[in-house]
């Protein structure tokens, strides 16, 4: 009898992996839709470093799933391995079936975890073939360990021992059809491997070297004519395979700004929409939480049709504040905000069709270099009666302040001209690049306007290559990423630091004199900018900056790497997408559940969109104007 | 509506922008050009014609906001262009442009010279333009919201108000496919400009009252003890009051009913 049933198994085990082999053929076709990406085979040797590292660092976030994954990941795994040895190479050892016990049993343990985690699952989390999931798990498991039990329990059954072994092949069929059929149907278990190849081919490799962010955008090639992602086939493959590892467990959805705001966008959703794209809507129907304000439309797509217009409307991809919020809470190292502005380029460059204020801006950039459409020599008008040099070519200075476009910004020119004082009362030798100044491009990038960007950048380049400087200094965390992050690649290499960098360090050496007696100090929160504290991983400043005046910071909960964006980002304050509710409101509504009565910034466009906010509410201060204000006389 | 087969040019120019004077996009040449593709229906039967000197890359504009080709008739700075236009387009049965250019001289004369030299009439100022069989038929834009409608049997040169449709938007992936044709430089003469010195000279506006703004503000406003030109009314009912105050409003010639 007992020996019946291991045929069974070893037959079992090869029809499930010849399905499996098939599945995977058929699912991997859908990727190679995909245009070419530069990739190395070797790259699967990684794949246990950024399994057990980076994955797990990010999933670890959430003890009880992390636990739950790695019982049931591991013990299935290790029930597969020792199938294979045992059954598929028809081994029969009894010592293996023991072993094979201990890992189902883990495995029915982390299964037992992942089913109570869904009888009261979290809004985030997608329904429908995902509630399935843990069932399949439970089935699997049981027949494992039964079918590895009758193996070592000789005839210790008796007359129960034929039920007992159906038992075990219904579950084992049951559940191994999940991950059998699963890949190849696009099923939930597809995760598994496209998640694992996925980590190999990650379109993003410099994610895993060392502590590098990855935060940058990529150039497209414009002279040959890369306007960007149309249809899903416009994405390179390992972005398509990307997308199938997604384990909808909605992260993203509830870090999301704009999907909080009530915006039509849904980064789980968005996702969805590509791999519905890119399978061309076969697999299981989507059961999660929709794009706000979409429930009930279905939306048909095909590798080889528009996106935008088709799969998603344009509102959701301009309500995205590019706030990598999804990115950081993704477990799967999904890139979001690559997606978005991959398919935003192809818009912007093909038909210019930004939303609000968008066009306007961009026609303003192209043709003043400013967002806002100011001469460039109204730049530093502010500074106009501190004394700073304006550098001449020839000249050198160890610093150099750009002030970004926060210097058209009259709230913001306050903080400039606190930034200026505290510097020069430091001792530091500061100059300014004065008109010939351009904007940095971000804007433009942002809002998928790739040649724009470029084209400024290359007059940034420029006029920096004329100018002699140790390094540069900004306020603005949007200019700072582009000079640090994005300009290498196009060329530009440059020692950029944030104000608040230079203000710590400044506070720490004991550069800048303060003065002795500190008023009393009204409560204090931090609202960080996502383009310095998740673009550059930089939440330590800023806290060092308040640490060296005295300030004890009340931290919101979302703060941080996880804070929550202040609307601005990506150029969604320009193409100003309605929603239910204003994303520099909510954020307000964070500031007021600490009870502080002032929050700091240290972004010119933090600034603007907190001080926006109406009717009662704490004050809205620059780090720079906090440090000023103890300045000794 | 466009009649299938309607022949349409579009005269444009760079202009030369406020803030940063560089030349870009005039936001009326615009409009006629976004007309004129509306109207043509294909590019084919659509050329595109600037006339002057400037470079190239400074009618990158047009092509990223759709023009396909933008042929230019290379001329002097100073040269009379009308003629050299009108043999260009003499075909054309409808002829677009800005109302005025937003550079070179920008006299808003050159339409009515090219009306004149193709012997067809000028519609001015349109802010939209419909092709009804043989004739077009616009409705032109006047100051302070009035509108006028006016129609002429083609061919008709009709200049563009900027408000008339938005412009298509910019898009680099159009400007990248959109062709600069250079045709042979012709030799014109300049334009017969008559230079004379002005004859009257600008008069200051002198102020009616030398006293300051606070103390005008002051005088103007109300107060109890009557020395002042305005009125406390404290007496009546509300619609007497109201009445007072729709007296006034009826003095000055602030509403008229
Ligand atoms: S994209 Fe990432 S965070 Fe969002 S649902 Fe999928 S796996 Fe979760
Ligand atoms: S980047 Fe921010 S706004 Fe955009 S989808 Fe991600 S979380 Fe939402």
């Amino acid at each position: 009898m007992t020996f019946t049933l291991a045929y069974a198994l070893t037959g079992l085990f090869w029809l499930g992996a010849a399905l499996l082999s098939l599945g995977l053929v058929r699912r991997a076709a859908l990727w190679r839709q995909g245009r070419a990406a530069p990739v190395a085979l070797g790259w699967l040797m990684t794949i246990p470093k950024r399994y057990f590292v980076d994955l797990h660092h990010v999933v670890a976030r959430d003890p009880f799933i992390a636990k739950a994954h790695v019982a049931v990941a591991g013990g299935a795994v290790a029930v597969l391995a020792l199938a294979a040895l045992n059954y598929g190479l028809m081994l029969y050892l009894p010592a293996l079936d023991a072993l094979m016990l201990l890992a189902a049993l883990l495995m029915l343990f982390g299964a037992v975890l992942v089913r109570s985690r869904r009888k009261a699952p979290p809004a985030r989390l997608s329904k429908g073939a995902w509630n399935r999931l843990p069932k399949s798990l439970l089935a699997f498991a049981v027949g494992s360990a039964l079918a590895a039990l009758l193996a070592l329990s000789g005839n210790a059954f008796g007359a129960a021992a034929q039920g007992l072994a159906l038992l075990a092949l219904a579950g084992l069929v049951l559940g191994g059809a999940e991950l059998a059929l699963g890949v190849g149907l696009g099923g939930p278990m597809k995760h598994a491997v496209a998640g694992l190849l996925h980590l190999a081919f990650h379109p993003r490799q410099d994610r895993f070297s060392g502590d590098k962010r990855s935060t940058d955008l990529k150039p497209i090639n414009l002279v040959g004519k890369d306007y960007g992602v149309e249809t899903p086939a416009d994405f390179a493959w390992n972005r398509l395979l990307s997308f199938d590892a997604c384990v909808q467990c909605g992260k993203c959805e509830a870090a999301c700004p704009a999907y909080a705001a009530g915006q039509p966008l849904n980064p789980k959703k968005l996702i969805q929409d590509m791999v519905t794209g890119m399978a061309a809507g076969s697999g299981p129907a989507y059961a999660g939480n929709p794009h706000p304000g979409q429930a009930g439309k279905v939306r048909q797509g095909n590798p080889h049709q528009p996106i935008v217009g088709g799969l998603l409307d344009p509102e959701t991809l301009w309500s995205c504040t590019t706030c990598r919020a999804c990115v950081e809470e993704c477990p799967m190292l999904i890139e979001h905000v690559d997606t978005v502005v991959s398919l935003r380029r192809h818009v912007t460059l093909t038909r210019g069709e930004v939303p609000g204020k968008g066009r306007e801006a961009l026609a303003n950039l192209r043709d003043t270099d400013t967002v806002g459409g100011y001469p460039l020599a109204a730049r530093y008008h502010w500074a106009i009666d501190l004394n700073v040099p304006v550098l001449l070519p020839g000249e050198h200075t160890d610093w150099l302040l750009m002030a970004g476009e926060g210097a058209f910004d009259m709230r913001y020119q306050r903080a400039l001209r606190a930034l200026v004082k505290v510097l020069k009362a430091a001792g530091l030798k500061v100059a300014v690049l004065g008109e010939v100044e351009p904007d940095c491009g971000d804007l433009a990038r942002r809002l998928g306007d790739e040649a724009t960007f470029q084209q400024l950048a290359g007059k940034m380049m420029n006029t920096l290559g004329r100018y002699r400087f140790n390094r540069i200094v900004t306020p603005d965390p949007h200019l700072f990423h582009c000079l640090k992050n994005e300009y290498p690649v196009l060329g530009g290499r440059y020692d950029v630091e944030h104000h608040s960098q230079v203000l710590a360090d400044l506070l720490e050496r004991g550069a800048v004199p303060l003065k002795a007696d500190a008023a009393p100090l009204p409560a204090t929160t931090y609202h960080d900018p996502c383009y310095l504290g998740r673009y550059n991983g930089e939440t330590d400043a800023p806290r060092r900056v308040f640490k060296g005046i005295g300030i004890k910071v009340v931290e919101m909960e979302r703060s941080g790497r996880k804070g929550r964006c202040c609307g601005w980002g990506g150029g969604a304050s320009f193409t100003d997408i309605p929603g239910e509710r204003r994303i520099p409101d909510m954020r307000m509504d964070d500031i007021r559940a600490t009870g502080a009565e002032q929050v700091a910034v240290a972004c010119p466009n933090c600034t603007a969109m907190l001080e926006g906010v109406v009717g009662p509410r704490p004050e809205v201060v620059e780090l720079a104007e906090l440090v000023a204000a103890r300045l000794a006389n | 509506m466009s009649t299938p087969m309607l022949k349409v040019a579009v005269l444009v120019a760079p202009a030369i922008h406020p803030v940063s004077g560089r030349p870009c996009t005039h936001p009326a040449d615009s409009a006629a050009l976004a007309l004129g593709l509306k109207l043509a229906g294909s590019s084919e039967r659509l050329t595109v014609l600037y006339a002057g000197a400037a470079a190239d890359e400074a009618l990158a504009g047009y092509l990223a906001q759709g023009a396909s080709c933008v042929t230019v008739l290379p001329t002097a700075e100073d040269a009379d262009i009308a003629p050299l236009l009108a043999a260009q387009i003499a075909d054309a049965e409808l002829v677009l442009c800005g109302t005025r250019a937003g550079g070179g001289q920008g006299s808003a004369l050159l339409p009515y010279q090219l009306a004149e030299e193709l012997e067809a009439p000028l519609l001015p100022d349109a802010l939209s333009v419909a092709i009804k069989g043989g004739s077009v038929e616009i409705e032109q834009f006047l100051p302070k919201g009035q509108r006028r409608s006016l129609a002429a049997a083609l061919p008709v040169v009709v200049t563009v108000h900027e408000r008339a449709v938005p412009a298509l938007p910019y898009s680099h992936a159009r400007k990248e496919a959109g062709k600069v044709r250079r045709l042979m430089p012709v030799a014109a003469k300049a334009a017969e400009w008559r230079y004379e010195p002005a004859g009257r000279r600008a008069r200051p506006l002198v102020a009616a009252s030398r006293a300051s703004g606070h103390e005008r503000m002051l005088g103007a406003i109300a107060a109890d003890d009557g020395k002042t030109t305005g009125l406390v009314v404290k007496q009546g009912d509300p619609v007497e009051k109201a009445q007072v105050l729709l007296d006034y409003l009826r003095d000055h010639q602030l509403v008229d009913f």
